[in-house]
């Protein structure tokens, strides 16, 4: 889906500018489905101090500007997962970015361009339907398959036990590595790394009695051997959990049939 | 008619964190068919944001712990005040609570031997929050939502439907209890992307949906703390109570402006860390009040001996509970010896070596390096207090989670009572899973010993339909065309200012004249644009819930003239003994459903059963009680 350029002029006077603030221009992919056959971008000029993160000039844009901008956000400091969009072309957390980060070389006037997360039907503008990302999730079976009594107290499991599968229980859901997988846009019936990596939280957990059918959902056609090993979903992850290396722990637990 | 899609439930449970999470498995586990209705993606909720951990008396750290030491620390916390029931099966029920959670698989940090770690934190005599690093609310989340999946898939192989016991509306928000005769018959509300209606019939709601921290400027809540369950129960005819109780954590960010007030863990000071003044004083050895003298290190060294020998030390009072911590940095910054950005100096840094820094807390390492570009390994963080949780909400019977109207239930920080006057760090998580397991329960048994099930009728459908489409019509002639985002602003702007941590009768007086100025303009809120996802129009029905929910955290502020754990008067300073056994209770005696009306009565609480009251010294009662009410103390009488 192509975005058609179109520059509508906005005004942003309303947005209060703080002292030390600057001008930047915020460039949103924006789509309304009551009124838009194609996704169009649409420019405003804001102000921001270099300690603003993404998020907050978004919100200033629909508090001041234009009360229909559409994007999710819950926490605004990076646990909920809710607000992952391409910045500048890469899959990120609003909340987590800075703006003194993004800015142009000494001069220059500093554009962020802001556009939904790829590979997830876009519903409108910044907001894109999460459900196929959670199907995909649910299929690997992420909880605890244990057999025999309940305990009545807790099992006990050994510190490096626990720390086996530390990384992929991070994990917050945000989408930003699977929508960053060149293997997932082309083609979605494909997992996806986030689906794999909580799989992985349960593979390698001591506690678990099912490693042995989620590697079998994993071993599919869909499932861990589409992994081209971009390192894209690693790169992605706002937590920074290694999942490459998470899937090719699953691929590894699969040729060799042990965890 | 309206157009409205329809869903008939035997429980529906409103709010998807904790509490909620927690009350769905236990309607489903008893056979019902339950929904849940989140306004955010599931497993988004606020509970994610919960760091520290979840307070049980496991005794796993230290072999003395057990439920009345728990339930002594918690009174204590909430200065007696209390509902001393819900404080008693809150310390009782815990330790399983969390031990049921590890059987569904949630990760826990491991003492040697393998079994659940428990961490210092504030007001709590042993260590005892089970935790995860500093992401325990994510996981706990995250491990209901997983058990929750794996219900739907056990209700596919028997059912051939993943959604025939459980179904998550998700990005959902509920706008209206709809009630049949005096009893709840349905929720009304709307889908946030497509603004479609949506209509439950269910003669069961369990709201279960967190705080209020919204209504303030600087608050560590996310947007969807807008108070909604505190005012649909308020409007549907409950009650709520100790509203004037607002907990300011003692620690939110303070720099730069644009995460002002997210949350510093209380854990950055269980494992270690220190406040200090601008001086570098470890200032709060001078704030240790009266009632817990005696308890609390008087010197560093003392202070400094107890995180290792916590049997022949008393702990730092950096670990005194927030309200007290909240109110000395206040004082301190007041005075002057603040931080460059109005805070206080939080020292882990010269405390612990990095690497232990960034194994116990690395959220808070990546969170200061990554938004304030500070390195809490090497530098002091700068912090100060920022509107964190409400002790008020919804009154509740304490077993059955059961409001006062019938099929109507709730849990979490939407109920009131449990906390007192101010909650112990670490006690939400357990109040979570206690009372939203009881919750589930209650709202289950309720609904089994219906004969018929109420109706809900066209009329309040057509009602609630016109109430929430009503800022689309353009103002009635004389009123002005009001943004919600610039009302909203306003009213966060004047409780922050006038109802905030500290509270003197004028200002409260002059919050109130301006909540009622934004009752008049609240009828003039329009906004552009249709029902398919458009933000602005869910923010002016938000706006209502903040609305009346400041009403009656600024009138009941206003009444209770003395100080106690989150409601400090100025003008009252002193706790006053006449006043610990007095709730005020809000309620709506009607007006107009975009603002309703809001009455505060006062009312005494039961007295606390004998065998409980024995649990204290009566030295220790004697701070709190009045002499009348320890007339009959048996250590008085003997």
């Amino acid at each position: 889906m192509t975005a058609v350029a179109e520059n509508p002029v906005h005004d942003t006077s309303q947005i209060p500018a703080p002292e030390g603030s600057l001008t930047i221009t915020v460039k949103i992919q924006r789509f309304n489905p009551e009124l838009d056959d194609e996704p169009h971008w649409e420019s405003y000029d804001v102000p921001a101090l270099p300690t603003d993160r993404v998020l907050n000039l978004l919100m200033n844009i629909k508090n001041y500007v234009d009360g229909t901008l559409s994007f999710r956000r819950s926490c605004a400091h990076g646990i909920c997962g809710s607000d992952a969009m391409q910045i500048n072309g890469i899959n990120r957390l609003a909340c987590k970015v800075l703006v003194k980060d993004l800015l142009a070389k000494k001069g220059k006037q500093t554009t962020i361009t802001v556009a939904p997360i790829k590979g997830l039907p876009t519903m409108k503008d910044l907001y894109v339907d999460m459900e196929p990302f959670f199907e995909a999730y649910r299929a690997v079976k992420p909880y605890l398959i244990a057999y025999g009594n309940e305990p009545t107290r807790e099992r006990t499991q050994s510190a490096a036990d626990r720390e086996r599968f530390d990384d992929t229980t991070k994990c917050i859901l945000c989408a930003c590595c699977t929508s960053s997988c060149p293997v997932y846009w082309a083609d979605g019936s494909y997992f996806g790394p986030a689906a794999i990596v909580n799989a992985h939280r349960f593979i390698f957990d001591s506690r678990d009695e099912g490693a042995e059918e989620r590697l079998d959902i994993l071993n599919d056609a869909e499932g861990v051997w589409r992994c081209r090993t971009t390192f894209n979903c690693t790169d992605a992850c706002p937590r920074g959990i290694q999942v490459t290396k998470a899937i090719q722990e699953v691929k590894r637990a699969l040729l060799f049939k042990r965890i | 008619m309206t157009e409205v899609e329809r869903h008939s439930y035997d429980v529906v449970v409103i709010g998807a964190g904790g509490a909620g999470l927690r009350a769905v498995i236990e309607a489903r586990q008893r056979g019902l068919s339950v929904a849940v209705v989140c306004k955010s993606l599931f497993g988004k909720a606020h509970t994610v944001m919960a760091e520290g951990g979840c307070a049980a008396s496991m005794g796993n750290a230290n072999s003395n712990d057990n439920w009345q030491v728990h339930f002594r620390d918690t009174m204590r916390g909430g200065k007696f005040l209390n509902n001393w029931r819900m404080a008693e099966l809150h310390a009782r029920e815990a330790p399983d609570r969390v031990w049921e959670l590890e059987s569904y698989g949630a990760l826990f940090d491991r003492t040697k031997d393998g079994r659940i770690s428990q961490r210092n934190f504030g007001g709590h005599t042993y260590p005892r929050l089970a935790h995860v690093g500093d992401r325990t609310g994510l996981e706990l989340i995250r491990t209901m939502q997983q058990k929750i999946v794996s219900l739907q898939q056990e209700d596919y192989k028997q059912y051939g439907d993943y959604e025939a016991r459980v179904k998550v509306f998700a990005e959902c928000t509920i706008t209206e209890l709809l009630k049949d005769g005096g009893r709840i018959a349905g929720a009304f509300g709307y889908w946030r992307e497509s603004g479609r209606f949506v209509l439950f019939e269910t003669p069961a709601v369990v709201v279960a949906t967190g705080g209020i921290g919204k209504s303030f400027k600087v608050t560590s809540n996310s947007w969807e703390y807008t108070g909604d369950g505190h005012a649909l129960a308020l409007r549907a005819g409950a009650s709520l109570i100790n509203m004037e109780f607002v907990q300011f954590h003692p620690t939110g960010m303070v720099w730069p402006p644009s995460v002002k007030g997210i949350l510093v863990t209380e854990g950055v000071r269980g494992d270690g860390g220190v406040l200090k003044n601008s001086q570098g004083e470890r200032f709060m050895f001078r704030y240790i009040p009266d009632v817990f003298k005696g308890q609390y290190a008087d010197s560093e060294d003392e202070a400094d001996r107890w995180y290792d020998d916590a049997d022949n030390n008393r702990r730092t009072p950096d670990l005194l509970p927030r309200d007290e911590v909240a109110r000395a940095i206040n004082a301190e910054v007041k005075e002057g010896r603040g931080s460059p950005h109005g805070g206080v100096f939080l020292d882990i840094a010269s405390r612990l070596p990095t690497e232990e820094i960034k194994r116990r807390l690395p959220s808070m390492y990546h969170q200061f390096k990554e938004l304030a570009d500070v390195d809490i390994t090497k530098e002091p963080m700068e912090v100060g207090p920022t509107c964190h949780y409400v002790m008020g909400g919804i009154e509740v019977d304490p077993d059955t989670a059961s409001s006062s109207v019938p099929g109507l239930f709730a849990a979490g920080e939407c109920s009131g009572g449990m906390h007192g006057s101010n909650r112990l760090g670490g006690n939400s998580l357990s109040d979570l899973l206690v009372f939203g397991r009881r919750a589930g329960l209650g709202a289950a048994s309720y609904v089994e010993s219906l004969a018929e099930r109420p109706v809900v009728a066209d009329a309040d459908i057509t009602a609630a339909a016109k109430l929430a489409v009503a800022p689309f019509d353009p103002p009635a002639d004389g009123v002005d065309a009001e943004n919600p985002y610039t009302l909203h602003t306003e009213l966060q702007q004047s409780m922050n200012d006038l109802v905030g941590i500290i509270r003197k009768a004028d200002e409260i007086a002059k919050a109130l004249d301006k909540l009622g100025e934004i009752r008049k303009r609240i009828r003039g809120v329009t906004v552009e644009g249709h029902r398919q996802y458009n933000p602005g129009w869910h923010l002016a029905l938000d706006l209502r819930n903040m609305l009346v929910v400041s009403e009656c955290v600024a009138q009941a502020a206003l009444r209770r003239t003395e100080s106690r754990g989150g409601h400090t008067r100025d003008d009252h300073p002193q706790m006053d003994s006449q006043w610990r056994n007095t709730l005020l209770v809000c309620t709506s005696p009607g007006g107009d459903p975009l603002a309703p009306d809001v009455a505060v009565d006062a009312k005494p609480q039961d007295p606390m059963r004998q065998d409980l009251l024995e649990l204290f010294e009566l030295s220790e009662l004697e701070k709190y009680y009045t002499e009348d009410e320890l007339a009959d103390h048996p250590e008085r009488t003997a």
